[in-house]
C-alpha cells in the first residue's frame, strides 16, 4: 500500500454559530444572577456570616442516634406499603389510558387529545399540592398519600410510554386491521404485549420514585416514614432525624437494585 | 389439509373505473377496471410507486378508492364501514412484504389474529378462543409446516418461517380471496420460491383466488396463470403470464429489462 495523501472534504464551517449559541447562553445565565435587571439575589457572603448555626446541626447529623432505629420499622413499612400500593393501581390503570392516549392504538383524534389532556394536567400538578388538598380533604394518615402516588405515578407512565408506542413501528396493526378486528381486538392480542416491555420499565421506575417521594409527602400529613421525621425534627432531634435520612437512602438503594435485577429479566 | 378444503367458497374480485388520489394529491391508480374470477392465480406487476400497493389495498378497504366501484363476492367494498367493513376483511386473507407479524407475541396468537372478524369480543379480550378458533389456528399453521412452531415467539422465526406464520394467519380466517402485497421481497430466492410455492399450493388445492403484488418478472411466469401489469397508476397489461415477453415487461416497466427485475439473477 502506498501512502497517498488523503483528501478530506473541508468540515462544515459551524463555529461561529456555536459560539454565539454558547455566548448567548452564559450572558442568559449571568443576567438571571443580577437583582438589579429582576434576576435572582445571590447573596454568597451569607454563607461565611452564617455557617456557623449549621454547623451545630451538621454535628448533631453527623451522630445518627442508632436506638431511634426500632421506632422507624412502623413507619418505613408503611411508607413502602403506600408506595406499592400507588404504584399497583397505576400500573392497572395505566393499560387504558396509556392505550387510548397513543395514536397507533387510538385513531379517533378527539378521545385521544381527550385523555392527553387530562393527563397532562394531572402531570402540571406538584406532587405536594396533590398531598396537601388531598389531606385536606380526606384526613391525615396513610391514604391521601396513596392517592397523591397514584396520581403522580398515573401522569408519568401514561405520558412516557404512549410516547414510546407512538414512535415505535407497528406493522402488525395493519395485518390486524386487514383480517377485520376492531382496535379493541387489535390492542389486546398484539399492542398490549408488544408494549409490555415499555410498560414493566415505567411500573418499576414509579415504585422507585415512590419510595423517595412517600418519604417527604409525610411532612405535609400524608403518611409514612416523612411525617416522623418531621416529627423528629420540630424537636429539634436531628440525630433522629440523621438515622431516618440514614434509612431512607438504603432503602431507596435497595429498591433501586431489585428494580435493576427485575428489569434485566423482563426486557 | 381436510381443514383446508372445509374452507367457504372462492369469490371474484371485480374493479370498475376505480381511481385513487392520496390526500397529498399524488393519484397512485387511474381509472382501473379489472375482473378476477373465482379460483384464478393473478400477479400485479409493476415497479414500485406504479401503484400495485394501492391496487391491493382498495380491495380490502385498507385504501379507500377515490372514485370508482370495488367488488368482493357479494360485498360492495367503496364506502363500506365499521362492522360491514369488519365482516367482508374477514373473508379477504392478506399477507404483507414485512409479514406484519406482532414480534413479542407467540405463533399462536400471531395466527388467532386471523379469527378476529369471526369471534366475539368477549373471548377475545379474555384471551380465550373458542374450540374452533384453536382448531383452525393449529391446522393452518400444519399446512404451512409450522406447527412445531406454535408456541416460539415470532422474533425468533426466520424471514421464511414469519411469512409462512402470516400466510397460515391468512388461512385461519377461511378465506375466499386471498390477497398477498410482495410477499417475497424480503426473502432469499430459495425462501421466496418455498413461499411462491405455498400460495400456488393454496391456490390448486383448495381453489382460492389469489392476487399476489409481484415486481420479478420470471416468478410472475412461473407461478401465476395471469398478470396484471400496472405503470404509474394505469393498468397497461392484462393477459396470461407464462406467454409474456420481454417485450411485455419492458413496456410495463417502461424502461430496458434489468438484472434485478428477475430472481435468478440474484441467486
Amino acid at each position: 500500500m502506498t501512502t497517498r495523501e488523503l483528501v478530506v472534504p473541508p468540515r462544515p464551517g459551524n463555529r461561529i454559530r456555536n459560539s454565539l449559541i454558547i455566548a448567548a447562553f452564559v450572558a442568559f445565565t449571568v443576567a438571571t444572577c443580577i437583582p438589579a435587571i429582576g434576576g435572582i439575589e445571590l447573596d454568597v457572603a451569607s454563607i461565611a456570616r452564617n455557617w456557623r448555626n449549621g454547623a451545630d446541626k451538621m454535628l448533631q447529623l453527623m451522630q445518627p442516634n442508632f436506638e431511634f432505629l426500632p421506632r422507624t420499622w412502623a413507619p418505613m413499612l408503611e411508607t413502602l406499603q403506600m408506595a406499592l400500593v400507588g404504584a399497583v393501581g397505576a400500573a392497572i390503570v395505566s393499560i387504558p389510558l396509556t392505550l387510548w392516549a397513543a395514536r397507533p392504538t387510538n385513531p379517533n383524534s378527539f378521545t385521544r387529545h381527550v385523555v392527553r389532556t387530562i393527563v397532562n394536567i394531572n402531570r402540571a400538578v406538584p406532587d405536594l399540592v396533590f398531598a396537601t388538598v388531598l389531606v385536606a380533604m380526606v384526613g391525615v394518615g396513610a391514604l391521601p398519600g396513596v392517592i397523591t402516588l397514584f396520581l403522580f405515578n398515573i401522569g408519568i407512565i401514561v405520558k412516557l410510554v404512549s410516547e414510546a408506542i407512538d414512535s415505535a413501528d407497528h406493522g402488525y396493526m395493519e395485518a390486524g386491521r386487514a383480517a377485520g378486528g376492531t382496535q379493541l381486538k387489535i390492542n389486546r392480542v398484539t399492542a398490549l404485549p408488544q408494549s409490555l416491555p415499555l410498560f414493566a420499565n415505567q411500573w418499576l421506575y414509579s415504585l422507585e420514585l415512590n419510595v423517595r417521594i412517600s418519604a417527604i409527602l409525610g411532612i405535609v400529613g400524608a403518611g409514612g416514614i416523612g411525617r416522623l421525621l418531621d416529627e423528629r425534627r420540630a424537636f429539634y432531634a436531628y440525630a433522629d432525624v440523621s438515622i431516618i435520612i440514614l434509612e431512607i437512602l438504603v432503602v431507596v438503594i435497595l429498591i433501586e437494585i431489585l428494580s435493576n435485577l427485575l428489569r434485566r429479566r423482563l426486557v | 389439509m381436510e381443514a383446508g378444503t372445509t374452507a367457504s367458497t372462492s369469490w371474484p374480485v371485480e374493479l370498475r373505473d376505480v381511481s385513487v388520489t392520496y390526500p397529498n394529491g399524488t393519484k397512485a391508480l387511474q381509472n382501473v377496471s379489472l375482473r378476477v374470477e373465482p379460483g384464478e392465480m393473478v400477479s400485479i406487476v409493476g415497479l414500485s410507486g406504479s401503484g400495485k400497493s394501492t391496487l391491493i389495498r382498495t380491495i380490502n378497504g385498507l385504501v379507500q378508492a377515490t372514485s370508482g366501484e370495488v367488488s368482493v363476492g357479494p360485498y360492495a367494498m367503496v364506502g363500506l364501514k365499521g362492522r360491514r367493513l369488519r365482516e367482508a376483511r374477514g373473508h379477504i386473507g392478506m399477507i404483507f412484504q414485512g409479514f406484519n407479524l406482532a414480534e413479542r407475541t407467540d405463533v399462536f396468537h400471531n395466527v388467532l389474529v386471523g379469527r378476529f372478524a369471526h369471534s366475539s369480543a368477549f373471548r377475545t379480550l379474555l384471551g380465550l378462543p373458542s374450540k374452533t378458533d384453536r382448531e383452525l389456528a393449529l391446522r393452518a399453521l400444519d399446512s404451512v409446516g409450522m406447527l412445531e412452531k406454535v408456541w416460539s415467539r415470532a422474533n425468533a422465526l426466520s424471514g421464511g418461517q414469519k411469512q409462512r406464520v402470516a400466510i397460515a394467519r391468512a388461512l385461519t380466517q377461511e378465506p375466499s380471496v386471498m390477497l398477498a402485497d410482495e410477499p417475497v421481497a424480503s426473502l432469499d430466492p430459495p425462501t421466496a420460491h418455498g413461499v411462491m410455492s405455498d400460495l400456488r399450493r393454496i391456490n390448486r388445492e383448495q381453489g382460492l383466488t389469489v392476487l399476489v403484488n409481484i415486481h420479478l418478472m420470471d416468478l410472475a411466469r412461473q407461478y401465476t396463470t395471469r398478470m396484471i401489469g400496472l405503470r404509474d397508476g394505469r393498468l397497461v397489461y392484462d393477459g396470461p403470464a407464462a406467454a409474456a415477453t420481454d417485450a411485455d415487461f419492458e413496456q410495463i416497466y417502461g424502461r430496458p429489462i434489468q438484472a434485478r427485475d428477475k430472481l435468478e439473477s440474484q441467486a
